[in-house]
């Protein structure tokens, strides 16, 4: 069992806090990853609960046990991390079989334990190397060896692919994915890539500056983000966000005036003190479109650039800075040419002034069908 | 063809000459009173206050590292009480440094700073500077014309250097190694012994290196004050031997001299292979 639970989990280094209460409950065999910007307090979260930071306020429990002064092997808990830490004067035999010399096991349990973790990980055949004869991906696969070796209900992972390159980072990706499904342990993840966080997770939390600012299944982050940092935050390229004043409510939605110009009435529960107010509305890079919608706007694109699959526009506006849009390979933008976009009012996000969003009033439960991103 | 150099490797052969020119000043500069000692050592006794002087040896012979043996008969002796001492010397300092540095790298205690730096400031004094009060205490302890009067004092002045260098270089080993362990459930000692001893040898090599000498070579003044007895005498105190009533056996004394370093040359040699550079490659990315 691997049921993990935080309540009102508070960090403090010296009087400086920076976890500001955090709660969370984790299911058995979930797959969860943390995100968020670097220094929002994703790392020290799960070093918390690893067991390799106090828990300065509130309490970590797993299965229903308190383990805030538990050592992380009585947690039942093992951990990657970034860097791999494996012993460079010892084989990947002793490596994986490190956790299990400290327990004192039986040789030929031992033994038995690392082949089965090395089949896992197709490292059969390196098991007398020394790590330095390894690659990257070769690492963190013994790195990973080592955690699964023991056992535990619960594997952390601290930003474990974020050294190798591109291509083995998406092969990685996949491996995990597939391990977590053959383990079916819990699994927390850290990141600050999004695309790890979207592909793998099953719950994202999106961390801000020391708070949970959502927690949801990756296309709920996507369809339905809370704020203006959520929204900010997933995907890629960023949503763009343009000032506007609400003018009016009403049953098919808040009507908005944009400082782009134009009017638009967005499908939202809004409520009626909403009139009048500062308001943000998001639009999605790939839902903005060269074929027209229900409002456009004139751009210059400043930079265009092809990616074969997509072409993506970026253009200064006035006040909002700058904007991008995810178009087609084949579009006919191009720098310093003028350019029409537009987008519908159902792909729009709204935010008050206080940045929460409104919520939209479509199903998230089914995935709109859109670009993918690149 | 003659294989190039990288273009920032290449040089016109009057810099290669004056590179070679600077390494022969310097390394004369050092050796040369090894150089005029091991002429010494090879000239008859008759020769050595000839007028005018000769450096090189007429019909030189290495006869004094023959009589060298009969002169002082326990000469010997005296190479072994060096050897001993020195070895026990490092011996000490080892076992109580290297979890010491361990503590000083990896624990966060109050006042491990100060503490440092107070070893730093121990290390300020020279020996000379505390024999009175520590004749005192040898005498107070009993340990007065014993081993112990050379190990003692030779162990206390060495360990702040021993620290300094071993802490540095432990804290050098990336710590995610220490937190991995600890995850996978081991305790300080265990990760002392399995994980940063190994990293840590060419720094412990280092520091035995450095202290064997420190103690080959402090062990003079500590056996000077603190022993009279001959069967005690280390090296340094019993080259005197060589310094007669009459006439001092000058050609004896540097053969002597040169046979009692080697055992000290032998083991540094010795000690030289475990400084393996880049053990702690694959340990971390980098």
């Amino acid at each position: 069992m691997g049921q993990l639970a935080l309540s009102g989990v508070k960090k403090r280094f010296n009087k400086f806090e920076v976890i500001h209460g955090i709660d969370l409950d984790i299911r058995d065999g979930e797959f969860v990853v943390f995100v968020g910007p670097s220094g929002c307090g994703k790392s020290t979260l799960l070093r918390m609960i690893c067991g390799l930071e106090e828990i300065t306020e509130g309490e970590c429990t797993i299965d229903g046990v308190r383990v805030n002064d538990l050592p992380p092997v009585k947690r039942g808990i093992a951990m990657v991390f970034q860097s791999y830490a494996l012993y460079p004067h010892m084989s990947v035999f002793e490596n994986i079989a490190f956790p299990l010399r400290v327990e004192k096991l039986p040789e030929a349990e031992i033994k038995e334990r690392v082949m089965r973790a090395a089949r896992v990980l197709q490292l059969e055949s390196r098991l007398q190397q020394k790590p330095g004869n390894l690659s990257g991906g070769q690492r963190q696969r013994v790195a990973i060896g080592r955690a699964i070796v023991r056992q535990p209900s619960i594997f952390l992972f601290d930003e474990p692919l974020s050294n190798l390159d591109a291509a083995l980072r998406a092969e990685m990706r996949i491996e995990l994915t597939a391990l977590h499904q053959k383990l079916k342990a819990t699994m927390i993840y850290v990141t600050h890539d999004q695309v790890e966080a979207m592909t793998m997770a099953d719950r994202i939390v999106v961390l801000d500056g020391g708070n949970i600012s959502q927690v949801g299944a990756p296309l709920e982050l996507y369809h339905k983000p809370d704020n203006l940092f959520v929204a900010g935050f997933i995907g890629n390229p960023r949503m763009n966000f343009i000032p506007g004043t609400c003018t009016s409510v009403g049953p098919e939605g808040a009507t908005v005036s944009l400082v782009t110009g134009g009017t638009i009435t967005v499908p939202v529960e809004a409520p009626r003190n909403l009139e009048g107010t500062q308001i943000t509305l998001g639009i999605r890079p790939e839902h903005l479109s060269q074929a027209g919608g229900d409002l456009s706007f004139d751009v210059v694109p400043s930079v265009v650039e092809r990616l074969g699959v997509n072409t993506v526009a970026y253009a200064e506006l006035d006040g909002v800075g700058t904007v991008s849009a995810l178009l087609p390979g084949s579009s006919p933008v191009a720098p310093e040419t003028p350019a029409t976009l537009s987008f519908v009012a159902a792909d729009c996000h709204l935010f008050d002034a206080a940045g929460d969003a409104l919520a939209r009033k479509v199903d998230s439960s089914m995935p709109i069908p859109d670009v993918a991103t690149a | 063809m003659m294989k190039k150099n990288a273009m920032i490797d290449r040089y016109r052969w009057w810099e290669v000459v004056l590179m070679y020119c600077g390494i022969f000043v310097f390394l004369f500069f050092v050796l040369a009173p090894f150089i005029e000692g091991f002429l010494v050592s090879l000239k008859p006794l008759g020769l050595l206050f000839s007028t005018p002087y000769k450096f090189l040896p007429e019909n030189g012979s290495f006869k004094a590292y023959f009589t060298m043996w009969e002169s002082v008969p326990e000469f010997g002796r005296y190479i072994f009480n060096s050897f001993f001492i020195s070895s026990v010397i490092t011996l000490v300092v080892l076992v109580l440094v290297v979890p010491a540095s361990y503590a000083f790298a990896r624990i966060s205690f109050r006042g491990s700073g100060t503490l440092l730096g107070a070893f730093l400031a121990v290390n300020m004094f020279s020996g000379a500077v505390l024999l009175i009060p520590l004749f005192r205490l040898m005498r107070a302890y009993g340990m007065l014309n014993t081993y112990w009067s050379m190990i003692v004092p030779g162990v206390a002045f060495l360990i702040p250097t021993a620290i300094w260098l071993l802490s540095t270089y432990m804290r050098r080993i990336p710590r995610e190694l220490d937190e991995a362990a600890y995850v996978d459930g081991a305790n300080h000692f265990y990760i002392l012994r399995r994980v940063i001893l190994p990293l840590a040898m060419p720094g412990i090599t280092v520091v035995a290196i450095t202290t064997f000498i420190g103690a080959y070579a402090q062990q003079f003044i500590f056996a000077l004050t603190f022993n009279s007895k001959t069967e005690f005498m280390p090296l340094p105190i019993g080259l005197y031997a060589y310094f007669g009533r009459q006439e001092v056996i000058w050609n004896e004394l540097m053969a002597a001299s040169f046979v009692g370093i080697a055992p000290a040359m032998i083991l540094i040699f010795a000690l030289q292979r475990y400084l393996v550079a880049g053990l702690t490659a694959g340990a971390v990315k980098q």
